[in-house]
């Protein structure tokens, strides 16, 4: 054969290569096509909306004027009333977090050493409320805590008087721990699960005490868990909306009721669309953080 | 070796692969393979992981495009066509069994997606099931066997097909040592019996020894060495091959004529004739000795007439069967491994000995 | 923690444990006890009665969102589920021109707050209506479609990570052998790898429903007069004051969302004690 033929048959090879790979790259990008279109233009294009939104004018009619672009709807969240919002919020799914970190990780604790078969049936036993609808979970609580209810009922019975604090800042973090609790309690037991408990023997062998092993070992250890349960919990709590409107009587407004009146009754859409971007930045930061310390499931 | 392809073709040939190559983006894995192999041999491509030779094989059966040179089975050439257009199966490594079906429908899967008619399909199945011996265990699913059922199943699976040619890759890796050396046995009645070309893949230089009409043993993308395992183990011609098929002992020297040695320290030993192709005189080359074929005496036994080097033991290992001597010369240290017998003298740390060996007992390989 | 098993620690540790699973089931179990409360009052006891299932079932405008968000829930699923699947197969199996971008296209609205996605919805629907009627003359409006269509927006991204899980878990050779046996791309599809992923579809698809069936956020900002679902209908009824029906409606709610977490819980199951019974058989051979 000759060199000439030789060139011919890399020639023919290369061909048959690289059409073998275009008709893969091609078969991938069809298969991929009618969701990638959907996602541009019902998800990404409605994103860029919210984002031109959020630096247009209000006119006095409420109707809202594309021109004049500016970032008046970012300088009013420095004034009182956003602020307070913004605050309120920050603080509320603060609490939220810390009190489900508290209540979940000894929970989680105690899943992680028990037999397979409680462990299992604990787990599931977290998952079924979190697979139940979302409003009936809030609602349930708005009848527990009503005036004259269960709660109040009880505290009268055993002589505390009657609770009253539905439509208090209380009766929201309760509804927001009852609806993000799985979400702390998963990601923990998972660390919790996976540390080495040698590691906790090796530690008292070395003459730590129990609070000294938590702290220096098992705590660092599971840092983790505690960083991703904190921000799945904290992230959806600062951007409620049911829960305070149900729980909360619309009183205790947070950033995403607020948002809502923003659009719903105040008709400020560039407000509201600034709002919303700030909640995803704080949700977009997050994500990068449970990223960066390691997460990947859940 | 730089034969242009397609060149002296052996029409005769099972698989013939003429200059091939594969490229990986700047990675060569397959580096001008030239190989011919007989319709109706066992044959094994041996190497170290990440030395092409799985490459080479899913090229062979289509699952890679080679990048160049040609490619031909039983004369035809395939190198660009997908697996289902050439007369080849593949037993892959862990035997990629559908876990969703059952023995029998991962046996018949093949005929059925080529419409093979129902009748002939049960009867070819049936067929090839007992050929390897699991009849009975139709209905079972492949996670209710064993592994060495396993890869029975996927032997069946690939034969049903009558392929010209079977390729296997790492057959036996995925068995613990003592089904592995059962299904070795059976692997080699079972190529007899269907009479079809085998090309198996492995990394396991006695797997290879002891399965195969003949072995190529490839390194770094390139095809060293193809012969009988009697030949890779007595005339290797690379240090590579010499290394890779057994235990050997390098001694470096310079070739002054086709049959004499200078070594290191001066000493001129004589040689097998050695092969142009391996080295020229006056080029720098290794004397391959294996460790069971230096022989091992006191200093005062040497033999008249044959080389020899002197030197002082340096460590004793005892293997049972055998001893193993590290003999300490000033300029290198060689390993002599010797049998062990009441009526052999043994030698100790420190004694003074002197090795030597049969002129044919040696081999000048590539440095 | 090395006191984790007896004493004191063990204790508080069980206590903690009957505490949270109290926490969790309390409510749901005192609502369902309640709807068949006789009291006026929806968190009072005052004997036994069916009384409240009855005006519900008598109630059409709850009989009509019942029948919306069914709808609403199938139709979406349906969709999501062969798109979800499509771009799971596509990103777990394929490069291709756009990967990257598509793949974080897909991670957001798993990630969004519902609030945000609310509003991007709303304001496209807006936008493009307007575009449509200035260009078009169309004379859209919100309703059944725009809920579907934003339903679907983020039900795509959910399945698509749980179908892409389990493409991920397939032994990518099981492919290559099918095509070895001549298998086309169809039918390797058809016959190998949709069999194996078809647990991750459907548990994609259950939580579809499930996410479908819990949205209140972003429906009430896309949906239209008379397509109001029902759990947007039961949330404005609540604002304007509880009822004992409301109770009993949501307790229709609780049982569909338990049927769906039993589904999930079977599929799984199922699924474990193949792979059980898998090693008992393998054992007893070997």
């Amino acid at each position: 054969m000759s060199d000439a033929t030789l060139e011919q048959s890399r020639r023919a090879l290369g061909e048959a290569e690289r059409q073998r790979e275009r008709s893969e790259r091609r078969r991938g990008f069809i298969l991929a096509l009618p969701s990638f279109a959907y996602m541009v233009i019902f998800f990404a294009i409605p994103l860029v909306i919210v984002l031109v939104y959020s630096f247009a004018t209000r006119t006095s009619t409420g109707s809202t004027a594309l021109s004049d672009w500016n970032l008046d709807a970012y300088r009013k969240l420095g004034e009182p009333i956003v602020r307070n919002v913004v605050v309120r919020s920050v603080i509320l799914a603060l609490i939220t977090t810390l009190v489900c970190l508290v209540v979940a990780y000894p929970f989680a604790w105690f899943c992680a050493t028990r037999s397979a078969l409680t462990r299992n049936l604990l787990l599931v036993a977290v998952m079924i409320p979190f697979w139940t609808n979302f409003l009936v979970r809030n609602y349930a609580w708005r009848i527990l805590l009503s005036a004259g209810g269960p709660i109040s009922s009880f505290t009268e019975a055993i002589g505390l008087g009657e609770t009253n604090i539905l439509f208090t800042k209380t009766a929201v973090v309760i509804g927001l721990v009852y609806a993000y609790l799985p979400f702390m309690i998963l990601p923990l037991y998972a660390s919790i699960d996976r540390l080495d408990r040698r590691l906790v023997e090796a530690s008292s062998d070395l003459y730590a005490s129990g609070p000294q092993t938590f702290r220096r070992v098992v705590l660092p250890l599971t840092m983790p868990g505690v960083i991703a349960g904190s921000i799945l919990v904290f992230v959806p709590s600062m951007g409620a909306y049911v829960t305070p409107e149900l729980l909360g009587g619309g009183k205790e407004t947070l950033l995403g009721s607020y948002i809502v009146t923003q659009f719903l009754t105040a008709r400020n859409w560039p407000v509201g669309a600034s709002l919303s971007f700030v909640l995803m930045a704080v949700m977009l930061v997050s994500t990068i953080i449970y990223f960066r310390s390691g997460g990947k499931n859940l | 070796m730089s034969e242009p392809p397609g060149s002296d073709l052996n029409p005769a040939a099972a698989v013939s692969l003429r200059g091939i190559s594969k490229f990986f983006d700047d990675v060569t894995a397959v580096d001008h393979v030239d190989l011919e192999i007989g319709d109706g041999e066992f044959f094994a491509l041996l190497g170290p992981s990440g030395c092409g030779k799985t490459t080479t094989l899913r090229m062979i059966g289509g699952l890679e495009i080679p990048s160049e040179g040609s490619l031909r089975i039983f004369g035809d050439e395939v190198g660009p066509l997908p697996p289902n257009k050439r007369p080849v199966n593949t037993v892959f490594q862990n035997y990629a069994l559908f876990p969703h079906m059952s023995v029998a429908d991962n046996v018949a899967f093949g005929l059925r997606m080529r419409k093979v008619d129902r009748a002939e399909t049960a009867s070819r199945v049936a067929q090839a099931i007992s050929l390897v011996r699991m009849a009975g265990m139709e209905n079972r699913r492949p996670a209710q066997l064993s592994g060495g059922q396993q890869q029975r199943v996927a032997l069946a699976r690939a034969l049903v097909n009558r392929p010209k040619v079977l390729l296997l890759d790492e057959p036996l890796a995925a068995l613990d040592l003592k089904l592995r050396q059962e299904m070795q046995f059976e692997l080699k009645q079972l190529q007899r019996e269907v009479g079809i070309t085998f090309v198996f893949v492995t990394h396991d230089q006695e797997e290879a020894l002891a399965l195969s009409d003949r072995i190529g043993v490839m390194n770094e993308g390139r095809l060293l060495q193809v012969g009988t395992p009697e030949e890779m183990y007595d005339a290797p011609v690379d240090r590579f091959v010499a290394d890779f098929i057994g235990r050997s002992n390098f001694l470096a020297g310079t070739l002054e004529d086709v049959s004499t040695v200078c070594l290191a320290n001066g000493t001129r030993i004589r040689v097998p004739a050695v092969d142009a192709e391996i080295a020229a005189p006056g080029s720098a080359i290794q004397v391959s000795l294996r460790p069971e074929r230096v022989m091992i005496a006191d200093e005062s036994a040497a033999p008249e007439g044959a080389a020899s080097l002197s030197g002082r033991v340096s460590a004793v290992t005892f293997l049972g069967n055998s001893i193993v001597y590290h003999v300490g010369l000033d300029w290198m240290t060689v390993e002599v491994e010797t049998d062990h017998r009441p009526d052999l003298r043994r030698h100790a740390v420190g004694d003074d000995v002197v090795l030597w060996w049969r002129d044919d007992a040696i081999a000048v390989v590539r440095p | 923690m090395s006191a984790g098993r007896r004493g004191l620690g063990g204790g508080l540790l069980r206590f903690n444990g009957a505490v949270v699973l109290a926490f969790l089931y309390a409510p749901i179990i005192l609502l369902v006890v309640f709807s068949f409360s006789a009291s006026r009052l929806p968190g009072q006891w005052g004997g036994f009665t069916t009384e409240w299932y009855q005006t519900l079932f008598d109630d059409s405008r709850i009989q009509r969102t019942i029948w919306v968000s069914l709808r609403v829930a199938l139709v979406s699923t349906v969709i999501s589920t062969v798109l979800g699947t499509m771009s799971a197969l596509a990103l777990e199996r394929f490069r291709f021109r756009g990967r990257r971008v598509f793949d974080a296209l897909l991670y957001l609205p798993i990630i969004i707050p519902d609030v945000t996605m609310a509003v991007m919805m709303l304001m496209f629907f807006t936008q493009a209506f307007d575009l449509l009627e200035v260009v078009f003359g169309l004379g859209l409006s919100k309703g059944f479609a725009t809920i579907i269509v934003s339903h679907v927006a983020f039900n795509i991204a959910f399945v698509s990570v749980v179908v892409r899980a389990r493409v991920a878990g397939m032994d990518a050779t099981l492919e290559q052998a099918a095509a070895d046996l001549y298998a086309s791309r169809w039918q390797t599809f058809r016959y190998v790898t949709l069999p194996l992923i078809a647990p991750g579809v459907l548990g994609g698809a259950l939580l579809a429903i499930t996410l479908s069936l819990d949205d209140v956020v972003v429906t009430q900002f896309v949906a239209g007069p008379g397509s109001t679902t029902l759990p947007v209908y039961v949330f404005s009824l609540i604002r304007k004051g509880v009822t004992p029906t409301i109770n009993a409606v949501s307790v229709i709610m609780l049982v569909a969302s338990l049927i769906l977490v039993a589904g999930s819980v079977a599929l799984q199951r199922a699924s474990a004690a193949r792979g059980r019974q898998r090693l008992q058989t393998t054992g007893g051979i070997q």
